[in-house]
């Protein structure tokens, strides 16, 4: 038996909208803790880990470790019929092969039932291992959006290079080459503004720009991203779920040529 | 042709050794691919998509493995497979004389035969292109499985079922049909078709000489289902022979079971440590435009294009894969739906619904 109710069920609207385009079909993993999520995409080249704490429902019960496969295109169609102030109860019996999205509007005056079919996934789950990361940035997340998305007109890839001065994006192209370099600055108005590094070591890594304008679709969650990096290490891009938890985005690093001769 | 019935029976006995798999999931893994079987479409397709066929656009890292001589065993079953493209040949003139459009495509296409010429052909392209080539002693699938086992590669790709019958750990097919087909690619896992067959890998290969392979007749009545009951029943080729009724069914005279056997667990392939280290390199433009172009004489726009995707695809191809960095887990949660015993014969990627019922898993 399973019921989560989530106040803000818009919330979960922005989290699929998110990932169901890196994603198709996940497994939703409950426990006594939270509500999660860990999937790769086909070419098992980025990883989306989702986390959403039982605190951060107003009832959360769910009496032993489950998983449910879901379709995230479908999941999205149905969650695209719920209203923005709505809020979401999922909900899940016991054997049952189904899940039941519940939208109740702000007044109680309207109160809808959406039964999803589940389906048998058999998804590998990676370990990932708490790193020290050498290099981390947290920025505006609308401004990394918009590098990426920038960048992406002129190259395939980026470069992520972090020093002391700043963090630079830089990509080459057939058509030229960019690059934006972006410097500490925490003396704005609002922290959410503020572009903070702390930097270990300097970082220089490259990554497929087609995966990072993908994460970026996570921009309505937050205000704010952290990109975590270190040589040699997949690179996490996470945006923080008000007061419940997080996603986070795991993308390998383009490996230098020479590996291939 | 490989085993006889083995797909479906399978299908039908072990549905969950079998998983439908997306051509991108194969990123950068070393693939070995038994080269006979893509000669075969490269020579009916040709003209049509010519080289485009070999680049990978995935970025997929492959390596290519030729036939040698075949075994003593086989070649009667060559014998036969000419005699059939003999008929297939006069099958043609009869269609050619009296115009059917339709016929003439299919009975040509059976009259098509790899030379040597378009082996040695292939293994030069191939070359020039920057990717692998193995030459097995003998028989390809043996020498992929034996690649597969030795770690060098990750699976084998072939359409031949007995690369099973060989012990490749992981085994794919369609992996080399055309994209535009749309045919996902099917897994294969040795450890899960035993598991699910409860049967020993022995066992596996004489279920696979009783079901019809290249090297050996079979039992006249005994197809692949019945061949598993017998194996389950008797455990051993020699078992069923003692027991089987001798009027009921009709052994071949001489029946080589035991050459078949030792061919399938002794299969001649380079030793271990001798085996060819499979490096790949840059496509060499300028040998490839003389070869193709000038020798061949295929339309140099052509040709340029495709040595393009080939370098776009190397360069893909230095995409690392998460694998690399973090390990699988097992997780402890138990899915809320119940699981289908039997039935569903692959991984349900669709969002039918499955019944609900049977074991909770």
């Amino acid at each position: 038996m399973l019921e989560l109710r989530l106040v803000q069920g818009s919330l979960l609207k922005k989290v699929i909208e998110s990932i169901k385009d890196l994603v198709t079909d996940a497994n939703f993993d409950c426990s006594a803790t939270g509500f999660s999520l860990q999937a790769m995409d086909s070419s098992h080249v980025a990883l989306v880990a989702l986390l959403l704490r039982a605190e951060g429902f107003e009832h959360y019960r769910c009496d032993r470790n489950i998983s449910m496969g879901m379709n995230l295109t479908n999941m999205s169609k149905m969650l695209k019929c719920s209203g923005n102030d709505d809020i979401i109860t999922i909900k899940a019996d016991d054997g049952s092969d189904t899940v039941t999205f519940m939208f109740e509007s702000p007044n109680q005056d309207k109160i809808a039932d959406f039964e999803m079919k589940l389906m048998d996934i058999d998804s590998e789950h990676l370990g990932i291992p708490e790193a020290e990361y050498h290099a981390i940035v947290r920025m505006p997340s609308a401004e990394f959006a918009r590098i990426c998305k920038d960048l992406s007109s002129i190259g395939d890839t980026v470069v992520i290079s972090v020093t002391k001065e700043g963090v630079k994006f830089s990509t080459r192209g057939d058509i030229g080459a960019a690059n934006i370099v972006c410097r500490q600055n925490t003396t704005v108005d609002k922290p959410e503004e503020a572009t903070v590094i702390e930097m270990n070591e300097p970082v220089n890594l490259t990554f497929a720009l087609r995966y990072m304008n993908s994460f970026t679709k996570a921009t309505p969650l937050s205000n704010t991203v952290t990109l975590s990096l270190s040589s040699e290490l997949p690179v996490v891009v996470e945006y923080k779920i008000a007061e419940m938890g997080y996603i986070r985005f795991y993308l390998a690093p383009k490996i230098e040529e020479d590996e291939n001769e | 042709m490989g085993i006889k019935g083995l797909t479906k029976l399978l299908a039908d006995n072990a549905p969950k050794c079998m998983k439908e798999q997306k051509f991108e999931s194969y990123f950068n893994r070393k693939i070995a691919i038994d080269a006979s079987m893509s000669i075969y479409q490269f020579l009916i397709v040709v003209g049509r998509t010519g080289t485009e066929m070999l680049t990978n656009e995935a970025g997929e890292v492959t390596s290519y493995v030729f036939d040698g001589p075949p075994p003593d065993l086989k070649k009667q079953e060559l014998a036969k497979r000419y005699a059939k493209r003999a008929d297939a040949t006069e099958d043609l003139t009869e269609a050619i004389e009296k115009g059917d459009k339709d016929s003439i495509e299919k009975f040509s296409k059976r009259t098509v035969k790899v030379t040597k010429q378009h082996n040695d052909d292939c293994k030069k392209l191939l070359g020039l292109m920057g990717v692998p080539v193995v030459e097995a002693p003998s028989e390809a699938e043996a020498q992929c499985a034996a690649l597969c086992i030795s770690g060098k590669v990750y699976a084998v790709a072939s359409e031949d079922m007995d690369s099973l019958t060989f012990g490749a750990p992981k085994f794919l097919r369609h992996l080399m049909d055309p994209s535009s087909k749309k045919i996902p690619v099917m897994e294969f896992e040795t450890a899960k078709v035993l598991e699910e067959l409860s049967l020993t890998m022995d066992q596996f290969i004489d279920l696979c000489i009783l079901s019809g392979c290249d090297y050996c007749e079979s039992i006249k009545g005994i197809g692949g289902l019945t061949a598993l009951k017998l194996i389950r029943q008797h455990g051993s080729i020699e078992n069923i022979l003692e027991n089987i009724n001798k009027e009921r069914y009709q052994i071949p005279e001489d029946w080589p079971y035991q050459e078949a056997r030792r061919l399938f667990k002794e299969p001649l392939v380079h030793p271990g440590n001798e085996e060819p280290e499979l490096k790949w390199s840059s496509p060499d433009e300028e040998g490839l435009v003389n070869f193709l172009v000038k020798e061949n004489g295929f339309n140099i726009d052509r040709v340029t294009k495709a040595i393009e995707k080939i370098k776009a695809a190397k360069s893909k191809s230095s995409q690392g894969r998460l694998e690399a960095f973090f390990k699988p887990t097992v997780t402890n949660s138990v899915p809320i739906k119940r699981k289908e015993t039997v039935d569903s014969t692959s991984k349900n990627t669709s969002n039918k619904k499955q019944k609900a019922g049977g074991k909770k898993k």
